[in-house]
């Protein structure tokens, strides 16, 4: 094996986090410094996003699992955390039908967004169990109906959060130093996860139903325990969320939300937390551009008619494209690690066959 | 050792084992022959507790294993290596030899127990750090027994080992079980291979549709049985691929 320079053993072990976190945190000081108000704003959501697609890829990458439920951990991370952080006089009067002994809880905003990741990990643990027993088409049919009925639960239960309308009223907690620690923060125990016991077990099932039972792996407890905690991991992403945006309503927790929080994991390699990270990056600015675009098309008058929806078509051709050039993902399921471009041992074999690993 | 009494199994309507008892005794190679749809790797996966067994028993150093669950079994000493090189092919050499010791996970044994399938498969060394998916046949049946072995099985279970493998990569197999054997691992071998099995074990079940048609040593086997009559169904029977 040839190395570069050597890395102390604590560096080398969590090269990835590293690689991924030096870029992450300059970009953020460089834009603090000399960007305008509205590119940090849009670096923020992207951390923040950056959360909930790495809280993703912690179950759905390691397990092979077509996860639709993710963003309505975040929903419900984003309710909760609200309705424990705001002023009692605030809820009354957002949400009038609100139980009262709801009203009366008041809590500081970040203790708040805890136990919002809280109170998501708890609903998926009680609803979690019979779902892990499931693989394949059935397993994701399923959650996919978890996800509707999460919906229909959230647009309906009035007396929480306010129904179909809007909930509003949360303070504003979440800057871009806040969404750069929360993010460095899951990005680290993510990467922990994949790489511990539980995590690697959850591969293996992935790769090989059989084997991994043969190897003595309980299949739906390692899926359940990646399921549960991802949905923590949602859920208090979902609370920063929501004291970013401060005013939101059930439409934010559904599939078009969904799609774009997959697309970001898809494109980029679901497979690793590089992919994740890559992926989030790319998708977020690429619809920043395409939106700039459309907004530049729409204004110059160029066009006799307006132009709407150019974002969404292009970002779906986008990911057709990738997928048929790289099905899994730009990363294709590897980790950056330092050094970062280590000559494999065969590197003609490597490259014959490399395209194949799943 | 392992002793199995009256075991039927199916798969919903279908019955794959009519009753059929069977015993491995400690230190033994004991090898289950039969065509294709015997029952040969439904009973190894009774044992391991992969398919819940519908009547009889299954018991391992006295103790009733019987429709426990596989990671229970494993924990009691039986390791198989599933059919068909079933490696992890996303996760490196290193990841697969760790999920084979995990249910046992002590660091300086899992060191040590690494350098001796070094010792054992030199290769795995080379491709420590690559992916079991780019392995070539051999190397990853060689992991898959590695795997198997990482977790000190008193009861090693091959499902058909040289499935698929070159005639040079099947001998070397077959030397690295009576290899195995001659250590004091207690092995139970399902082949098609039958006359190659037979060179190496010290006893043989024959199976045929879910019944033990004929039990004994090698040399009782080739001398009371027309193997191939078992194995292929009759003369008329044009699809076998093996010859014996």
């Amino acid at each position: 094996m040839t190395r570069g320079i050597q890395a102390p053993g604590w560096l080398a072990k969590r090269s990835t986090v590293w690689i991924l976190l030096v870029p992450m945190v300059a970009v953020a000081g460089l834009l603090q410094l000399f960007a305008s108000s509205l590119v940090v704003d849009i670096y923020t959501q992207f951390c923040v996003n950056l959360m909930i697609v790495l809280a993703l890829q912690a179950f759905m990458g390691n397990s092979g699992i077509l996860a639709w439920t993710h963003v309505g951990w975040m929903g419900i991370g984003a309710y909760a955390s609200g309705i424990l952080s705001m002023a009692p006089m605030v809820k009354s009067l957002g949400v009038p039908n609100m139980y009262p002994a709801l009203v009366e809880i008041q809590v500081p905003i970040l203790l708040a967004i805890v136990l919002g990741g809280v109170v998501a990990a708890l609903v998926a643990a009680l609803i979690g169990w019979p779902l892990m027993r499931l693989s394949d088409a059935v397993g994701v049919i399923t959650l996919f109906a978890t996800l509707i009925v999460m919906h229909v639960v959230m647009t309906q239960w009035d007396n929480v959060t306010n129904g179909p309308r809007t909930f509003f009223g949360l303070q504003k907690f979440t800057t871009l130093w806040i969404a750069v620690i929360g993010a460095a923060i899951v990005l680290y125990v993510v990467h922990w996860y994949r790489e511990s016991s539980p995590g690697l077990r959850l591969r293996a099932s992935r790769d090989d139903r059989y084997a991994a039972m043969a190897v003595g792996i309980n299949v739906v407890q390692v899926r359940y325990i990646g399921f549960v905690f991802s949905a923590l991991l949602a859920g208090m992403a979902g609370g920063l969320w929501a004291h970013l945006i401060t005013s939101f309503s059930p439409k934010a927790f559904y599939i078009l939300e969904m799609f774009v929080l997959l697309a970001m994991l898809v494109i980029g390699g679901q497979g690793s937390v590089s992919g994740a990270f890559l992926g989030t990056a790319i998708v977020t600015a690429a619809r920043q551009f395409l939106l700039q675009v459309e907004a530049g098309i729409n204004n110059s008058g160029a066009l006799t008619l307006e132009v709407f929806g150019l974002t969404d078509i292009v970002m779906a051709i986008f990911m057709v494209v990738v997928l048929i050039w790289r099905p899994n993902g730009i990363v294709g399921g590897r980790e950056f690690t330092w050094p970062l471009f280590r000559r494999r041992m065969k590197p003609a074999a490597d490259g014959a066959t490399g395209s194949q690993q799943t | 050792m392992l002793t199995i009494e009256n075991l039927t199994a199916s798969y919903g309507a279908i019955t794959a084992l009519h009753g059929i008892s069977l015993e491995v005794g400690e230190g033994e190679l004991v090898a289950l022959l039969g065509s294709n749809g015997a029952g040969k790797s439904t009973t190894l996966k009774s044992i391991c507790g992969l398919l819940r067994p519908g009547q009889g028993a299954i018991r391992f150093l006295g103790e009733d294993i019987t429709g426990k669950a596989p990671e229970v079994i494993l924990k009691k000493g039986i390791s198989m290596v599933p059919e068909g090189r079933e490696i992890f092919g996303g996760l490196t050499v290193e990841e697969n030899l760790r999920l084979g010791a995990f249910t046992s996970y002590q660091r300086d044994r899992y060191r040590a127990d690494l350098d001796e399938m070094f010792a054992l498969f030199p290769i795995l060394k080379e491709r420590f750090t690559q992916a079991g998916g780019l392995l070539s046949g051999g190397e990853q049946q060689m992991l898959a027994i590695a795997r198997a072995l990482m977790s000190h099985p008193k009861l090693l279970m091959l499902d058909e080992p040289s499935l698929g493998l070159s005639p040079t990569m099947t001998d070397s197999i077959f030397e690295l079980i009576s290899a195995l054997r001659d250590r004091g691992t207690t092995i139970l071998l399902v082949e098609q291979n039958a006359e190659r099995a037979l060179e190496i074990v010290d006893r043989a079940y024959l199976l045929d549709t879910g019944s033990i048609e004929f039990s004994g040593t090698p040399d009782e086997l080739k001398r009371r049985v027309d193997i191939a009559s078992v194995y292929f169904g009759g003369e008329d029977d044009g699809t076998c691929e093996v010859r014996l």
